[in-house]
């Protein structure tokens, strides 16, 4: 049974002047919830991602982060309340992997 | 190159800043006990910049050379720059809990970047490219640099030349082929001894009569003839005592003011960016206030909200916190504050770019923020010294809670007696209400009151000078008109 490679996920924070919440915990616990099934690392200019994770400690979400390269778009975060949203978001990303992986085989 | 904070200690270190305290040279300045804690806070700005977790507040890509560069040296490409150099100061006061002196070098970029562009355009000077090539260095080697403006002054009556003696205003006593050689001093200089650099600024709008004192330059801290004098705060030498911890309020961090004096100091051509034309005095000054009054709608607010923490954890530890009028204090507290990063952000939301292309803030807002610091910290102190109660001003010394000397009948110690009776709620320790209670003392009235209190009120301009710039933008006549429109006056 082939290995699934795990998503590659670059993390960007927001500035944290003022969050509401424990941004780096967020981040852990997401870790947490995926189980291996993605890996995280900061993002960095240069460098290409499957998708980008944007934390944010506040509504306004104000990283910048248009100087990634993520090949699936960006995923943002700025509620401890988004983290299960954003496993989600991941999880359908692998599906979506596992499918198209089959349609190739076929 | 971004250092760490050890190697902007280090960097410190290679310099041979001559620094006087007390009556006395100290020689290794970088260690000492009264000057270490605001090395520490500028090391903060350098720390926090290599940390993810803060870097998109914390860094910026330079406009000059296109690198990944510290935000205090960086040139505001747009409104979000703005935004973000505000959101920036908050988070370091949040950090530090005091003044991290950094701002003062960023703001004096922004200013005599955009001002000697202008200088240029008029008079075929070469100052911008100067100060262009001079700021590319500071961003590569990611310098902290003193944005010197305020000088003496002495009779506040007489215009700079009038002065019996000049040199209480910064002035060019010699012009000679390759540069100028300059005097004087400048005052209540913030991180100064803490910078690599200085960048020098007239201090106020000058006429044709003071062109000799229409100067600004850069020089090294170590150049041969500057030297600078700590300004002492209150309460500073409690960081001499042996084991100083609890009674320090804030251990580790603090702010900085010098005296820096020019003793004929000797500034080549490439580091000169204004020489004698007065009439761009009035315009550096102005953007450079414009700028640092910014600053406070960040910095303040961030130290703001430590005290805010702390006056809430004086409430916990008293066993006060569902009382009514603590949760209202509380909430006034926060109003106020809010509202001053409310004028930090909206000043820079409606910033505009410079002839030169950098981002200026709207110097009406800008002035009524600052306008506005001069006075919510005060409220939000005196708030929390309400809330806290007058132990924070009465209790023993860190020394007593911790002596075994036996002074009770039944053989208590001094320890003994003062953390039985200075005991709280069940929530904390004894010395964990003392930690609190001391923060309190030392942001109120102790070392760190210079930076939250009286910088508040004085630094970017005292009161008065505010309430010009706001005079002069406030659009009176405009006022009027709306009104007669709507009163049917023709």
């Amino acid at each position: 049974m082939p290995t699934r490679e795990p998503l590659h996920c670059g993390v960007r924070f927001c500035g944290g002047c003022n969050p509401r919440y424990e941004r780096i915990k967020a981040l852990e616990e997401l870790k947490s919830r995926l189980n291996g099934k993605a890996s995280f690392s900061f993002a960095e200019e240069g460098a290409s991602y499957d998708v980008l994770l944007v934390i944010g400690g506040c509504p306004n979400c104000c990283a910048s982060y248009e100087q990634y390269e993520a090949v699936r778009g960006a995923i943002k975060v700025w509620d401890e309340s988004h983290i299960e949203g954003a496993s989600s978001k991941i999880e359908i990303l692998l599906m979506e992997d596992e499918t198209s992986g089959l349609e190739k085989n076929l | 190159m971004l250092m760490t904070g050890d190697q902007y200690i280090e960097s410190l270190r290679k310099l041979n800043t001559r620094v006087y305290m007390f009556g006395e040279k100290i020689d290794n300045w970088v260690d000492h006990p009264i000057i270490r804690p605001s090395i520490n806070c500028l090391a903060m700005t350098y720390e926090l910049a290599k940390d993810p977790q803060y870097a998109d507040l914390m860094t910026a890509k330079s406009n000059l050379t296109g690198q990944t560069i510290n935000r205090f040296a960086h040139l505001h490409q747009s409104t979000d720059d703005l935004k973000k150099k505000v959101k920036m100061q908050r988070l370091l006061g949040q950090k530090t809990a005091s003044c991290f002196q950094r701002c003062v070098g960023m703001d004096a970029f922004n200013a005599v970047f955009s001002t000697t562009y202008e200088i240029d355009q008029k008079c075929g000077t070469n100052y911008h490219k100067n100060f262009t090539e001079y700021l590319k260095y500071v961003q590569e080697n990611d310098l902290t640099v003193d944005g010197a403006m305020t000088d003496a002054k002495g009779d506040r009556g007489l215009s700079p030349s009038q002065q019996k003696d000049p040199d209480v205003f910064v002035h060019i006593v010699e012009r000679r082929a390759d540069g100028i050689v300059v005097k004087g001093v400048k005052v209540h200089q913030t991180g100064s001894i803490n910078s690599h650099e200085h960048l020098v600024m007239p201090t106020m709008a000058l006429s044709e009569a003071d062109k000799d004192f229409a100067v600004s330059f850069s020089c090294p801290s170590d150049a041969p003839g500057l030297f600078m004098v700590y300004g002492r705060q209150s309460c500073d030498t409690r960081k001499l005592e042996d084991g100083a911890d609890v009674d320090l309020g804030n251990r580790k961090f603090g702010g900085q003011e010098a005296l820096v004096v020019f003793d004929n100091v000797f500034v080549p051509n490439e580091n000169i960016y204004l020489c004698g034309e007065a009439e761009f005095a009035g315009v550096m000054v102005e953007r450079f206030a414009g700028y640092h009054r910014q600053s406070y709608g960040g910095c303040k607010v961030g130290v703001g909200d430590v005290v805010i923490g702390a006056a809430a954890l004086a409430a916990d530890y008293n066993g006060a916190s569902k009382a009514s009028h603590v949760k209202d204090k509380l909430i006034e507290m926060t109003h106020l504050n809010e509202t001053l990063y409310c004028c930090g952000i909206a000043c820079s939301s409606e910033g505009y770019p410079t002839a030169a292309g950098n981002y200026q803030i709207d110097l009406l807002l800008a002035n009524v923020c600052k306008q506005n610091v001069t006075r919510f910290p005060y409220e939000i102190v005196r708030l929390a010294e309400d809330i806290a109660g007058g132990l924070m001003v009465t209790m023993p010394s860190e020394k007593d809670f911790k002596s075994d000397l036996v002074c009770g009948e039944n053989g208590e110690t001094l320890g003994d007696i003062c953390n039985k009776y200075f005991v709280g709620s069940a929530v904390c320790s004894t010395e964990d209400r003392m930690r609190i209670l001391r923060f309190l003392e030392n942001i109120c009235l102790g070392s760190s009151a210079v930076g939250y209190r009286t910088e508040s009120m004085h630094g970017a301009g005292s009161p008065q000078a505010q309430r010009i710039m706001i005079a002069r933008q406030g659009n009176i006549e405009s006022k009027k008109q709306l009104a007669k429109n709507i009163a049917g006056i023709k």
